[in-house]
């Protein structure tokens, strides 16, 4: 409804421009090239023009807040590079790193992995493929919030679905959120569970693009199912695989949402990440902007630098 | 080439299965430990799911029963129609429609407008365009937070609807994709419109518009989705509740622990269900997205 109205709402303006043309007028040489060279900028100018105030300019922006301080987002006073040397020099920012690195090598690692697995799993299958690809896929559906609530429920301690599992076949009721590293590899496990489909979507699109004739050949020359694997599927995959990698390192370093609905950060802190930290320091009293402004700016550079860095060595790979 | 790349695979999909069995019919050793792994993860994946939509029709004594009880003792939906009564869920429902729709129709009217240009019209600084565009891919709002905050705030928009909607709308790879389905499109159609008198917003609306249907509804079923269940931003925008979309309310509520449990489990509930229904309705074109996505 609101497309008509927008689109129809530009129209009104621009029909009588573009209908004189065809009126009998002596004007329109001369002023037809400007207009028609205008044409595209207009086309392209609602986005560009939300982009530059929402992204572009907040881009440039941010960094300039973090060589500030401000405690209310109003009155900022310069304090040059002071904000990265006191986040550098704080451990609460230190051990957020270290969660964050661990969170975020290790979602990498297992989420790739397993996606890769299935993903060759459903590739082989026949029968209720389909099925299968569509029920893996349900969790990229809901919303992350509600993934962190409906998990923090199933892994409670008392009563939870997996400790009342456990206790029917008489094993052990760990307290997965209450125990640090517990809580930790939970908030991984719910990470793959969470992204797994969608990366598995993405590498069933590149298996299929695979030659068979490639399989055929190596069965030929005797290879096993594992050699095929390592010497076909692993090396025309890679581009699919470098895709998956990068959005899984993006999808890595901005996890909050259903931290916050899992752990809500803890225990004492065990489960705050980078982006937790930023959205504490600048929303929450003690509001601290400039800090995390500062901290935004590293996170920043670190996905730049790794998603560069996935992308360099997958064309390397690509080219040899 | 994405374009043509994205149909192939559906088709190679389903013809080998179809030989193979007819080749070789018996059920191989491989075959049952395949069908057995994928059924236990198709376990693993649907458990919860399915426990919550159990508890979403428990009482709060049911809930805290221990060892949990399997199957709900009644299935009316009191929980659903307390949520939507007792608390302001009825609110944040709409909210969350309200925002989902108008931020939708937002991105696809401004991103098929600038993909058109950016596909279709020879300008100085196009190319420069585009590559900034592609580049902001990598500036996830969680980065920018603070400073788009900013902006907000000096226009007024916090804690209105429009705040929701506006700032994500020019989505970089809404007009990525556009662009490269526009790029497929003959350009001796649309010189002939010209000829014929049509204006470049006609062409556009008529002509373009319509043969790019399926990208289209590609982006349009990921703007859905991620609206729908995005809570970051909202959380920050919305800091009144009568502004609050369903995720929102849903993670404050359970925070607070101010809303019963089965409330809460019912109005998950709620937010499930719509993408769901759109997943199995555009199965085809998600998948097609999705592998547009990895083949670029």
């Amino acid at each position: 409804m609101s497309v008509t109205s927008v689109a129809g709402g530009s129209g009104a303006r621009r029909r009588p421009a573009t209908r004189r043309p065809s009126d009998p007028a002596g004007s329109r040489r001369r002023s037809k090239p400007l207009r028609s060279r205008l044409v595209p900028y207009l086309f392209i100018l609602p986005n560009m023009a939300i982009f530059a105030v929402f992204t572009l300019y907040p881009a440039f922006n941010g960094f300039n807040i973090s060589l500030y301080s401000s405690s209310n987002a109003r009155t900022f006073t310069w304090v040059g590079t002071d904000n990265y040397a006191r986040i550098l020099r704080d451990d609460a920012f230190w051990a957020v790193v270290r969660n964050t690195a661990v969170y975020a090598v290790a979602f990498v690692a297992i989420a790739v992995t397993v996606a890769i697995a299935i993903a060759v799993l459903l590739q082989a299958q026949r029968r209720a493929k389909g099925f299968y690809r569509a029920v893996i896929f349900v969790p990229v559906l809901i919303s992350p919030v509600v993934v962190g609530l409906v998990w923090n429920w199933v892994l409670e301690r008392k009563g939870g679905l997996l400790n009342s599992a456990l206790a029917s076949v008489g094993l052990g009721q760990p307290g997965w959120l209450i125990e640090p590293n517990l809580a930790m590899g939970a908030i991984i496990v719910v990470a793959v569970w969470m992204h797994a489909g969608f990366y598995i979507l993405i590498l069933l699109a590149g298996l299929q693009g695979i030659d068979p004739v490639l399989y055929e050949a190596a069965r030929m020359d005797g290879a096993s199912a594992w050699v095929q694997f390592r010497s076909v599927t692993l090396p025309m995959l890679s581009p699919s695989i470098v895709v998956v990698v990068v959005l899984a390192t993006i999808n890595g370093f901005q996890a909050y949402d259903y931290i916050f609905t899992l752990t809500g950060g803890g225990p004492v802190g065990a489960t705050t990440l980078v982006v937790q930290y930023i959205y504490d320091s600048a929303f929450r009293s003690p509001i601290r902007y400039g800090i995390a402004a500062a901290a935004s700016a590293l996170l920043f550079i670190t996905i730049f630098t790794l998603t560069l860095l996935n992308w360099l060595v997958g064309r390397r790979r690509e080219a040899v | 080439m994405s374009r043509q790349s994205v149909p192939g695979p559906q088709r190679v999909d389903t013809d080998p299965g179809r030989t193979w069995t007819s080749v070789t019919g018996k059920l191989t050793v491989t075959d049952a430990l395949r069908g057995t792994l994928l059924t236990a993860l198709a376990l693993v994946v649907l458990i919860p799911i399915v426990w919550t939509v159990l508890g979403s029709f428990k009482s709060t004594a049911e809930l805290s029963a221990n060892p949990p009880t399997i199957l709900p003792s009644s299935w009316s939906l009191t929980n659903y129609t307390q949520a939507l009564t007792r608390f302001e869920f009825g609110t944040f429902l709409r909210n969350s429609v309200v925002v989902m729709v108008g931020a939708t129709a937002l991105t696809l009217t401004i991103n098929s407008l600038a993909a058109y240009a950016l596909a279709k019209f020879n300008f100085r600084g196009r190319d420069a365009l585009f590559l900034l565009t592609l580049a902001t891919i990598m500036i996830p709002l969680q980065v920018i937070l603070i400073p788009v905050y900013q902006v907000i705030a000096s226009l007024g928009l916090v804690n209105t609807l429009w705040g929701l909607i506006v700032p994500a709308a020019a989505t970089p790879t809404g007009v990525f994709l556009l662009r490269q389905y526009m790029l497929s499109l003959p350009d001796e159609l649309l010189e002939a419109a010209r000829i014929d008198g049509a204006g470049e917003l006609r062409i556009f609306w008529r002509i373009v518009l319509p043969l790019c249907r399926p990208a289209l509804a590609v982006v349009a079923i990921f703007s859905m989705m991620w609206r729908w269940n995005d809570y970051v931003w909202p959380s920050i925008v919305a800091q009144n509740e009568s502004v609050y979309t369903l995720p929102v309310a849903l993670a404050r509520f359970s925070a607070q622990e101010v809303v019963p449990f089965n409330l809460i489990l019912a109005m998950s509930v709620v937010s499930i269900v719509p993408v769901v229904i759109l997943f199995l309705f555009f199965q085809r074109q998600i998948v097609q997205g999705i592998a547009a996505t990895g083949i670029k």
